[in-house]
């Protein structure tokens, strides 16, 4: 058993948990943030995406000792409270969300592109969330969300 | 509008199956599975596995209490094998332990012992062998013997279409829980009573004391039509046994190799056509890869020969059908039910016409259209028929001719980059071909504080039935959205459920919430005219909240009906049952008039084709769809949207590999390729057929969810087309998905 300290959806959290399992079962099992999916448990769907310092990854091929002092987000820390972040406000206008189970990873994924380059190019959008599957929606409507959201955010 | 849940899916919220804090002492599940494709059990030794840590059980054929049998049209197919198993991946024994990983590790220490027998992996030689799941099915129109001898072209060939995986992104799963009265299951099914149905033969049990629950699927597109149903069993089981509550999510590994997929299809066709076009004849047999058992696809097998003709009228045709027994996994329902590998077919006979006679594609396409009143293959005549008017329409919004035009260009210019446009019309019947399961029933409360709760049959897996049915109860009661709660489907609440499947769920259940909101509406209307003192209530009108009377305002509102009501000891509750009128089909004659109505539609697919390395890209997908009076267009434009981008995936990059022992190969996401943002086209521009409304569909609108995946079919002939460019004498081989390797094949062979 490891004790693990780390920053999660802005709180500081303490653990102690066997040291083999996964960031994606520490989140799910040990925080009940089920927000983050599991889709593939290999890396290859995205569903599991989460912010580790600000960057994208996949939880289910990240270890929990690896987050020691780290700063974790999930989907769950993405609104403030009640108000929807830009970004999920516009993936709901956009109708970017059909059965909703890639929708997470994919919010996360976006949230990363938009706070690292906030102005980016059709291109940067799809590299973004290359590794985000979604088997619903043929991608148009999360890519019309994310570009009005940085048009927003633009303005500001 | 948007989807009912998605606030909850932004915020990650919304509670799938795997995400249910489970009681305290919840068991985990297993599968165990056969690891060859045909063969004698010849021993199964549990004994090491029961040892081992964790472990609180392991269920086996033996075990049931009640009938070792889960198939759903025919009843062939076992929940787990008894003395043979008939593919790899045929569930053997159900391991429970105090977490997933025990009971994975035990199921390591099972010992089994087989006996090889041969196994088939081709519909064609199953055939040969006789071994069909049902006799050869054929629908007929006219008199083809005789209508070859009209016809100065005639062509034939053979066809090749792959399965599909349907890579739901939540993967099959459920829990069941002992309950005082027997078993509730929650499970990420698109059908609870088959469910419900199956786990009480199973356990022996009444069909009263099992309870399942749907909240919402993480997608299902087929996929958790019929084969949500094992999975099920084997927890409702398991928990009746121990009197625990049982966990079973598959990993995605385990989903792909143990669970169906659309059907590969292996076809030969022969058309006959005039010299300017017109076809007159078309004969087609279609080998359908049904997999170990029947699962649906005898209904599937229908839905191919539904759909033989695709959007043309062709007077004399010889459609046949071989569902064939093979050793791989029972193949599905998937989005198009069989209806694409049929259309593939036809639209492969019009270009290889086309070909051969040195004409465009798209004018024998365009010549042969349905029109008004003409005769299906089923017997069935079209009625408000918009084929032309899509094909037609789709020119105009889009400039087909310049596209075309451009391309040419584009192609004189280019040497090894070459673009390819193909269009692809579309014609989808509306209803379950299997008439009886055309119904449905709702069941609405009015609650004193004026708010409403509504449980339909209708399961939301993503394609937004929850919405639309807030809409149609809160437009049909005249009230605001916000009053209105969709509740999960539940077969205590809703009894007998048809699977939410067929495009049909909006259609059977909004109608019936429109039934029973009128019931409520009569009934206050009735306490508004007391309470006014007339005698009229036929005068009374409730719009947007207020009452009025011969048109006229009155002081009264919605929420004062409602609570009047309440002490006048009237009924706010309000139950309908609604099917689906004049449909019926003999399956003795093939004929009838199976479908409420029809879809229509047409597209044009480009892309541009990388001729030395086969890799393609999607220029741009338009397409001209009859929506009918869409109830929601964001929801309907995501569906179409979606289900072009999956069937051009079919066409293309999805390809299922099985080894010669009938072992999937590509059985994870790094082997097979579903489309993602990079694959999707670049552009999808979509036009709704403006002044189509429906007199056969809620707030006349029309289904959406199926028939756009069709679409996707033109992927295969934009490609041909720029292949044809680059070489233009190429015999290609039809054998979808075309692949790049496929494709430097086709360019390159000798
Ligand atoms: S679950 Fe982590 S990438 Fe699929
Ligand atoms: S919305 Fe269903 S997978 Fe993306």
């Amino acid at each position: 058993m490891i004790t693990l300290k780390f920053i999660l959806n802005g709180k500081e959290v303490s653990i102690t948990t066997e040291p083999h399992i996964r960031l994606l079962d520490l989140l799910r099992d040990k925080f009940d943030l089920t927000g983050t999916k599991e889709g593939c448990g290999v890396g290859e769907c995205g569903a599991c995406t989460v912010l580790m310092n600000g960057r994208a990854v996949n939880s289910c091929l990240a270890l929990a000792a690896q987050v020691e002092g780290y700063e974790i987000v999930t989907i769950e820390g993405i609104s403030n409270g009640d108000v929807l972040s830009p970004l999920q406000k516009n993936f709901l206008l956009h109708g970017a969300v059909q059965c909703g189970f890639c929708t997470p990873g994919m919010v996360l994924s976006a949230a990363a592109l938009l706070d690292q380059t906030p102005n980016p190019t059709e291109e940067e959008i799809k590299d973004a969330i290359a590794g985000n599957l979604c088997r619903c929606t043929g991608y148009k409507q999360i890519v019309d969300a994310i570009k009005e959201t940085a048009k927003e955010l633009q303005v500001k | 509008m948007r989807n009912y849940d998605s606030i909850q899916h932004v915020r990650g919220d919304s509670l799938f199956i795997d995400d249910i804090t489970p009681p305290q002492g919840t068991l985990y599940g297993y599968v165990y599975y056969s690891p060859i494709a045909h063969g004698k059990i010849l021993q199964l030794d549990f004994s090491e596995a029961l040892k081992s840590t964790g472990v609180k059980g392991i269920f086996s054929a033996k075990d049931i209490p009640g009938v070792n049998q889960i198939g759903g049209i025919i009843q062939d197919e076992n929940l787990f094998a008894e003395d043979s198993v008939h593919f790899v991946g045929h569930p053997i024994a159900f391991i429970v332990a105090d977490t997933q990983l025990h009971a994975h590790e035990a199921a390591k220490k099972i010992k089994s012992i087989y006996e090889k027998l041969p196994a088939i992996f081709d519909p064609r030689q199953a055939a040969a062998e006789n071994k069909l799941i049902i006799p050869h099915r054929k629908f007929e129109l006219g008199n083809i013997d005789s209508a070859w001898s009209e016809c100065e072209y005639i062509i034939e060939g053979s066809v090749e279409s792959g399965g599909q995986e349907h890579i739901y992104l939540e993967t099959q799963g459920s829990i069941a829980f002992p309950t005082e009265s027997g078993i509730k299951i929650i499970s990420a099914t698109q059908g609870p009573t088959a469910v419900q149905r199956t786990a009480a033969k199973i356990l022996n049990l009444p069909m009263n004391r099992i309870e399942v629950d749907v909240q919402r699927l993480g997608g299902g597109f087929g996929g958790k039509e019929d084969q949500a149903t094992a999975w099920a069993c084997m927890a409702a089981l398991a928990a009746y046994k121990l009197n625990t509550p049982v966990k079973l999510v598959l990993p995605r590994q385990e989903d792909i190799r143990l669970t169906g997929k659309r059907h590969p299809y292996s076809s030969d066709y022969k058309i006959g056509l005039t010299k300017d076009g017109k076809i007159l004849a078309y004969e087609v047999t279609f080998y359908q890869n049904a997999g170990a058992t029947a699962d649906l696809s005898p209904a599937i097998l229908d839905r191919t020969l539904f759909h033989c003709t695709n959007s043309y009228f062709i007077p004399n045709v010889r459609a046949t059908g071989l569902s064939c027994k093979t050793n791989l996994p029972p193949f599905t329902a998937f989005r198009g039910f069989g209806g694409p590998q049929g259309m593939f077919v036809i639209e492969t006979a019009i270009y290889k016409a086309a070909l051969v006679m040195g004409m465009e594609p798209a004018e024998i396409q365009r010549k042969n259209l349905l029109n008004e009143g003409d005769e299906l293959p089923y017997g069935q005549k079209t009625f408000n028929c918009n084929a032309i008017r899509c094909f037609d329409e789709l020119d105009h919004k889009f400039s087909v001719k310049n596209i075309f035009q451009e391309i040419e260009e584009f192609n004189m210019k280019n040497k090894l980059v070459k673009k390819g446009a193909a269009i692809m019309p579309i014609c989808f019947g509306i209803s379950f071909t299997t008439t009886f399961l055309n119904q449905a029933s709702a069941l609405v409360h009015i609650y004193t504080d004026g708010s409403i709760r509504v449980n339909t049959a209708a399961v939301e897996m993503g394609q937004g039935v929850n919405a639309k049915l807030k809409r149609i109860a809160a437009r049909t009661l005249s009230v605001n959205e916000s009053r209105i709660k969709v509740d999960t489907t539940n077969t205590s609440r809703i009894s007998n459920t048809s699977p939410t499947a067929a495009s049909k769920g909006t259609d059977l259940n909004g109608f019936a919430v429109i039934d029973a909101c009128n019931i409520l509406i009569e009934r206050i209307k009735k306490v508004a005219a007391e309470e006014l003192g007339k005698d009229d209530a036929s005068k009374i009108s409730i719009i947007d909240e207020n009452v009025f009377y011969e048109n006229e305002p009155t002081i009264l509102t919605f929420i004062d009906l409602v609570k009047k009501a309440y002490l006048k000891r009237i009924s706010l509750t309000a139950q309908a049952h609604h099917s689906t009128p004049n449909i019926f089909f003999d399956l003795k004659s093939n004929k009838g008039n199976p479908f409420a109505y029809h879809i229509y539609g047409s597209a044009i697919i480009q892309v541009t084709l990388d001729c030395l390395r086969g890799i393609y890209e999607f220029d741009s997908v338009k397409v001209v769809h009859d929506f009918g009076e869409s109830i929601d267009q964001i929801i309907d434009i995501g569906q179409m949207e979606g289900g072009i981008v999956q069937g051009l995936g079919w066409m293309t990059i999805e390809e299922l590999i099985w080894n010669g022992e009938g072992k999937l190969l590509t059985d994870a996401l790094s082997t097979y390729k579903i489309p993602d943002i990079h694959f999707a086209p670049k552009e999808i521009k979509i036009h709704a057929l403006e002044n189509s409304p429906n007199d056969f569909g809620p707030l006349r609108s029309k289904a959406i969810g199926e028939p756009p995946f069709m679409y996707g079919i033109g992927a295969y002939f934009a490609l041909t087309n720029a292949m044809r460019a680059f070489r233009p004498n190429m015999k290609i081989k039809y054998d979808a998905p075309l692949t790049p390797e496929k494709i430097l094949l086709n360019l390159y062979n000798k």
